[in-house]
């Protein structure tokens, strides 16, 4: 079982770095947020299976779990921002 | 158990999946609101499946149940904040891509 | 910033999240021993939950439930909550911050009465983290000038 946690988190890795070339080449604003947004979804689940690989996971539960609460605030703050005229890209 | 094992492998493989046809289409689409559809819905579906297959995993403990309330949290959060930057997109005026544009 | 009319998904989610958050949040800061947490984090996510409702609602609903005195009086209640645990320990003829000292005003054994004075340094600490956010996002979000305040003025801006 070890195996396949281990593949799964490199292939979730490899995707992780394919999303960044939208975070640095996205014309505009609103696509680096939107991608910023994905990129903490993955790392959610990267950092589960890592508990695994460590043998302890009910320490990276409770950094999960605030993971995804600050994920959705910075979203938010973020949108209720950029809702003015002056950022048009 | 051995059933366990194989029903959460294939819940985490589906997850899997879904995580690389978002990334494909973030990657691809046109414009920013195309985008948001394929991270908006293609991420939140492969996020509740694979919490979903390692709650399986676990089995009912303590840990389990607080996999499931995170799976909980993020069905209910993710599409709310992709409802929210998109709004922000329509608000400041950003133009939809027809396809009289070309490709981008 | 500019509060606009508010939308009403974002806002009905964020009213059915919210106390969720900072139950949450008081787990955190209750478990600081056994898992990662303790003050500081529990305090920044209770900080956090109060940011979410002021994005949401707009000053008018904040100011309402969370006015601005009571946040400044948290962040000093929380200060004196820890120095004056600190100084307890002092007056009970020991160091600062000895908390072996308070087990005759509680009844136990030394140890543990270390654990529970670590917890009540916690809480003092998870009260003025919590304050601070919520008061340096209300200064930034609104450039130090409510918008009651403001006079409505005629010709250019300087």
């Amino acid at each position: 079982m070890n195996v396949f946690f281990l593949s799964v988190g490199l292939i979730l890795c490899i995707l992780v770095l394919l999303v960044l070339y939208r975070v640095v080449f996205g014309p505009g604003v609103y696509n680096r947020i939107a991608a910023i947004s994905a990129v903490g979804t993955k790392t959610l689940i990267i950092l589960l299976i890592m508990g695994y690989l460590y043998d302890r996971v009910d320490m990276f539960i409770d950094i999960s779990m605030v993971y995804a609460f600050l994920n959705f605030i910075g979203c938010v703050a973020a949108a209720k921002y950029l809702e003015s005229e002056k950022w048009m890209p | 158990m051995i059933i366990f094992t194989v029903l959460s492998v294939i819940f985490i493989v589906g997850g899997l999946f879904f995580f690389t046809t978002a990334t494909i289409g973030l990657l691809r689409f046109p414009d920013f609101y195309t985008r948001l559809h394929a991270t908006g819905k293609g991420d939140t579906l492969a996020v509740f499946l694979s919490l979903i297959g390692i709650a399986i995993y676990e089995g009912i403990t303590l840990t389990g149940l607080k996999i499931l309330l995170i799976a909980l949290f993020m069905f209910l959060a993710q599409p709310t904040a992709t409802h929210a930057i998109s709004r922000a997109g329509i608000r400041s005026g950003y133009k939809h891509w027809t396809r009289k544009d070309g490709t981008k | 910033m500019v509060f606009r009319k508010e939308d009403i998904i974002v806002s009905t989610i964020a009213r059915i999240l919210i106390p969720f958050i900072q139950l949450y949040a008081l787990y955190v800061i209750m478990h600081g021993h056994y898992s990662p947490g303790g003050g500081f984090q529990g305090g920044v996510i209770l900080g956090a939950s109060m940011v979410l409702l002021l994005l949401t609602r707009g000053h008018d609903e904040a100011k309402y439930k969370i006015p601005e005195n009571m946040v400044i009086t948290l962040s000093s209640i929380g200060v004196l909550i820890y120095a004056g645990i600190g100084f307890l320990c002092i007056l009970l003829l020991g160091n600062f911050l000895d908390y072996s000292k308070l087990a005759v005003l509680l009844h136990v054994d030394p140890a543990h009465a270390r654990s529970l004075g670590i917890l009540g340094v916690e809480i003092g600490v998870g009260f003025a983290v919590m304050a601070v956010m919520y008061s340096i996002f209300l200064d930034i979000s609104t450039g130090g000038v409510l918008p009651e305040d403001e006079e409505p003025e005629e010709g250019t801006e300087a």
